[in-house]
C-alpha cells in the first residue's frame, strides 16, 4: 500500500497500529454485544453507519493535512460558513445544481484561503487556521446574526433522508471519497509530494519537491471535503446556525488521530482513519443505547483518545526509551 | 518567497547583505511586540477620540478584569509554546476548577478551602497532562486533545450539568476589590507576570523551559531534566487555570462546567501575537502580557465603536494573522513549521 520506500519500518508500524485498532473494536464490539445487544440490530447498525458519513468524509480530509504535517482548526468553521450558504441560497430559489457548486466552491475558495497564508505567507498553519477559524465564524454570524435557519430546501431535506434500509447518500458519498482519496495518495504525484512533504519539508525540496502542492491540495482538500460535509450535515439535522459545528474540527482531529496518523506529519493511513472514525462513532452509539449520562460519553471518548495515543505512540516510545532521538523531528 | 531550504542551497554571493538579513533577525525578534503595541496605541488613541468613554476609568476597571483572566492562561501558555507544546485542554481545566470550587461552597466550606480546592484540582489536571507529555514522552496536541475531552467530561459529571451559585462573598471579593481604583485581579495578575518573568529569566527551570523547546534531544543529551522540566510546564498551567477558574467564578458568581470556553484559543493566539515562535525556544513575558492586552484593548476599543460584536471577533483575528505574518516577513520568511 505504502510504496514509498522511505523506511523499511513504517508499514509493519502502520499494520501494527491498525491491528491493534481493530482489537480495541472488536473487545469494544464483545462487551457491547454482552451489555446492549440491540446494538448489533439491522436498525442500529444502519444508524451507526449514518452517523459516520459526515465524519468520514471531513476526516479524510484531515488527514491529508495531517499527512502534510500541518493541522487546520478551522474546519467547524468552514462547515459551517457552507451549510449556512447552501440553506440560504437554497431558499433563496436557487435550484440544486447551481447551488451544490456554489456551496462546494466556497468550501475550496476558504481552503484556499489557509492554504495562501501558509504557503505564501508562511504563516504555521496552527497560527493561521486558528486566525481564519475566527475570522470565518465571526463574519458568518454577523451574516446570520446568530439566528437559526430553521428550514431547508426540500430537495436538501431529500439528500438527508433515508433510504436503502435507512442508509443515507452520506454513506455511498464517504465511500467515494475514499476511493478518490486512495487513488491520490498513493497512486498520483501529489499523494506522493504530501507524504514526502510532510515526512521532512527539507527532504521534500531537496528532491524537487514544491511546498506549494502538497500543502495548497492539503488545505483546498479539507475545505472540499468540508463543504461535503455540510450538505449532508445540514440535510440530515434539517436545520442550520451560524454557531453550528463549533468545536467539530477537534472531532475530527481526534478521529483521524485515533487512526494513528502521525502528527508530525508523513505517516497515516485511509484504513486507519476509517477505524478511528468507526471507533468514536460505535462507543458513542453505545453508550447512548447504554442509556448512559451524556458527559460519560465525553469522559470514554477522552479516554478512547488517550488510549489511541498511547497505541500509536508504542513502537516511538519503546525507540525513545532506548535513548535514540525520533527520525521524524 | 524563497523557501527556507531553497535559499539555504544558493550560494551567499556577498556577505552585506547576509549581514543585514542576520541584523534584521535580531532586531525582528524584538519587533512584533513592539509593532503590535505601537499599533494597539494608535488605535486607542483614534479609540478616545471617537468615543468619550474609552479613557475613563471604569472602562479600563471593566478591562483589565477579563484580561486578568486570559493572561493568567497565556502566560502559562507560554512556558508551555516556549517548551515546543501546546495545551488545548485549559478550557476545561478551568471548567473542572470552576465546578469543584462550587462544590466546595455547596459544602458551605470556608472561602480559602474552595479556593485550594480550585487550585488543587487545576494543579492535579495538569500534573495528568504533565505525567504523559514529560514521563511518557506522548505528543502534547495529540494528550491534551484527549485530555481536553476528558476532563469537560468531568467537569459535566462533577457538576451534573447545572450551575452553581451562592458563592460567598469572601470569594467574590475578587471581582469587587478595588485597591487604588485597580481592580484586584489585574494586581494579582501583574504579580503572577513579575514572578514568571524572574523564573524563566533568572531561574534553571527557566533556562531548561528554553532549552527543551530549541532542541529536546540537546537538552536530553546535555544531561538536563527534560521529562521534570515538561511535568513543571504542564502543572504550572493546570495551577494558573485553577486561578483563572476562581477569577472566573467570582466576576460572574456563578460557577459552570464550561465557563474556560473561548480562553484556550486566546491564549495561543495573545502568546503567538506577542512574537513567540509556535515551534518553541523562546518566550518573553512583556511580549505575552502585550499579546493578551492588545486583544482586549482592541476588542473592548471596538466595542465603544459600536462595531458588532461578530465584527469584532473577525477583526481580532485579522489582527493576529496580519501580525504574524508581518513579523515573520521581518525575519525575511522564516515561516517555522507547525
Amino acid at each position: 500500500m505504502n510504496s514509498l520506500g522511505d523506511s523499511a519500518k513504517s508499514p509493519e508500524i502502520f499494520h501494527r497500529h491498525e491491528a491493534k485498532l481493530a482489537g480495541l473494536l472488536f473487545v469494544m464490539g464483545l462487551a457491547l454485544a454482552v451489555a446492549a445487544p440491540r446494538f448489533f440490530s439491522p436498525v442500529n447498525l444502519a444508524l451507526l453507519a449514518r452517523s459516520m458519513g459526515v465524519l468520514l468524509i471531513v476526516s479524510v480530509g484531515m488527514l491529508n493535512v495531517i499527512l502534510s504535517g500541518g493541522i487546520d482548526v478551522s474546519a467547524g468553521a468552514i462547515l459551517a460558513v457552507v451549510s449556512i450558504v447552501l440553506v440560504r441560497l437554497g431558499n433563496h430559489g436557487l435550484t440544486p445544481s447551481a447551488v451544490l457548486p456554489l456551496g462546494l466552491l466556497t468550501g475550496a475558495a476558504l481552503g484556499g484561503v489557509n492554504a495562501t497564508l501558509i504557503a505564501e505567507l508562511r504563516i504555521p498553519p496552527i497560527v493561521a487556521t486558528l486566525g481564519t477559524a475566527g475570522l470565518f465564524r465571526g463574519l458568518l454570524l454577523e451574516w446570520t446574526q446568530g439566528e437559526w435557519e430553521s428550514s431547508i430546501p426540500a430537495w436538501l431535506n431529500t439528500i438527508g433522508s433515508p433510504r436503502w434500509g435507512g442508509l443515507d447518500a452520506s454513506i455511498l458519498a464517504a465511500a467515494l471519497v475514499m476511493l478518490a482519496a486512495g487513488w491520490i495518495l498513493h497512486r498520483t504525484q501529489t499523494g506522493r509530494a504530501i507524504f514526502r512533504y510532510g515526512d521532512s519539508p527539507l527532504a521534500a525540496a531537496r528532491t524537487g519537491i514544491s511546498p506549494r502542492q502538497p500543502i495548497y491540495f492539503a488545505y483546498i482538500s479539507l475545505g472540499l471535503l468540508a463543504a461535503i460535509g455540510a450538505v449532508f450535515s445540514a440535510a440530515q439535522l434539517g436545520a442550520v446556525q451560524g454557531n453550528a459545528a463549533n468545536g467539530y474540527e477537534l472531532t475530527v482531529i481526534a478521529a483521524v488521530v485515533l487512526g494513528g496518523a502521525d502528527i508530525l506529519g508523513g505517516r497515516g493511513s485511509l484504513l486507519g482513519t476509517f477505524l478511528g472514525v468507526l471507533l468514536l462513532c460505535s462507543l458513542q452509539q453505545g453508550l447512548v443505547l447504554l442509556h448512559v449520562a451524556t458527559y460519560w460519553q465525553s469522559i470514554a471518548t477522552g479516554v478512547i483518545v488517550l488510549l489511541g495515543v498511547v497505541l500509536s505512540a508504542a513502537p516511538r516510545l519503546r525507540r525513545t526509551l532506548l535513548f535514540q532521538p525520533s527520525a521524524s523531528r | 518567497m524563497n523557501s527556507t531550504s531553497a535559499s539555504s542551497l544558493e550560494p551567499s554571493v556577498n556577505s552585506a547583505p547576509k549581514f543585514a538579513a542576520h541584523a534584521a533577525v535580531v532586531l525582528s525578534e524584538n519587533l512584533q511586540p513592539v509593532v503590535v503595541a505601537i499599533l494597539v496605541f494608535a488605535f486607542c488613541i483614534y479609540a478616545g477620540y471617537r468615543s468619550g468613554d474609552f479613557w475613563s476609568a471604569l472602562n479600563w476597571q471593566l478591562l483589565v478584569q477579563p484580561l486578568a483572566e486570559a493572561g493568567l492562561v497565556s502566560l502559562g501558555m507560554m512556558f508551555v509554546i516556549a517548551t515546543g507544546g501546546i495545551d488545548l485542554s485549559v478550557g476545561s481545566i478551568i471548567g473542572v476548577a470552576a465546578v469543584t470550587a462550587g462544590v466546595a461552597a455547596h459544602r458551605n466550606l470556608p472561602f480559602y478551602a474552595i479556593e485550594l480546592t480550585a487550585l488543587a484540582s487545576g494543579l492535579l489536571c495538569g500534573a495528568f497532562n504533565g505525567v504523559l507529555i514529560g514521563v511518557f514522552r506522548l505528543s502534547a496536541i495529540l494528550v491534551t486533545l484527549g485530555s481536553m475531552i476528558l476532563f469537560s467530561g468531568i467537569a459535566l459529571a462533577i457538576s451534573n450539568g447545572n450551575s452553581f451559585a451562592g458563592f460567598p462573598d469572601s470569594v467574590l471579593w475578587w471581582n469587587d476589590a478595588t485597591p487604588l481604583g485597580v481592580p484586584v485581579e489585574f494586581v494579582l495578575f501583574l504579580g503572577i507576570a513579575a514572578i514568571s518573568a524572574v523564573l524563566l529569566r533568572y531561574s534553571l527551570w527557566g533556562h531548561y523551559v528554553i532549552a527543551v523547546g530549541s532542541n529536546r534531544v540537546a537538552a536530553r543529551y546535555s544531561g538536563y531534566p527534560v521529562a521534570l522540566t515538561l511535568f513543571g510546564v504542564y502543572t504550572l498551567q493546570g495551577l494558573l487555570c485553577g486561578m483563572t477558574g476562581i477569577l472566573l467564578v467570582a466576576r460572574l458568581a456563578s460557577a459552570r462546567a464550561d465557563l474556560g470556553q473561548g480562553l484556550m484559543l486566546m491564549a495561543i493566539a495573545a502568546v503567538v501575537l506577542g512574537g513567540a515562535p509556535i515551534a518553541g525556544g523562546a518566550a518573553s513575558v512583556i511580549a505575552t502580557v502585550a499579546g493578551v492586552a492588545a486583544f482586549y484593548i482592541v476588542q473592548d476599543g471596538l466595542l465603544l465603536l459600536d462595531v458588532p460584536p461578530f465584527v469584532q471577533r473577525a477583526l481580532t483575528s485579522v489582527l493576529l494573522l496580519v501580525a504574524v505574518a508581518v513579523g515573520i516577513l521581518l525575519r525575511g520568511g522564516r515561516g517555522d513549521r507547525q
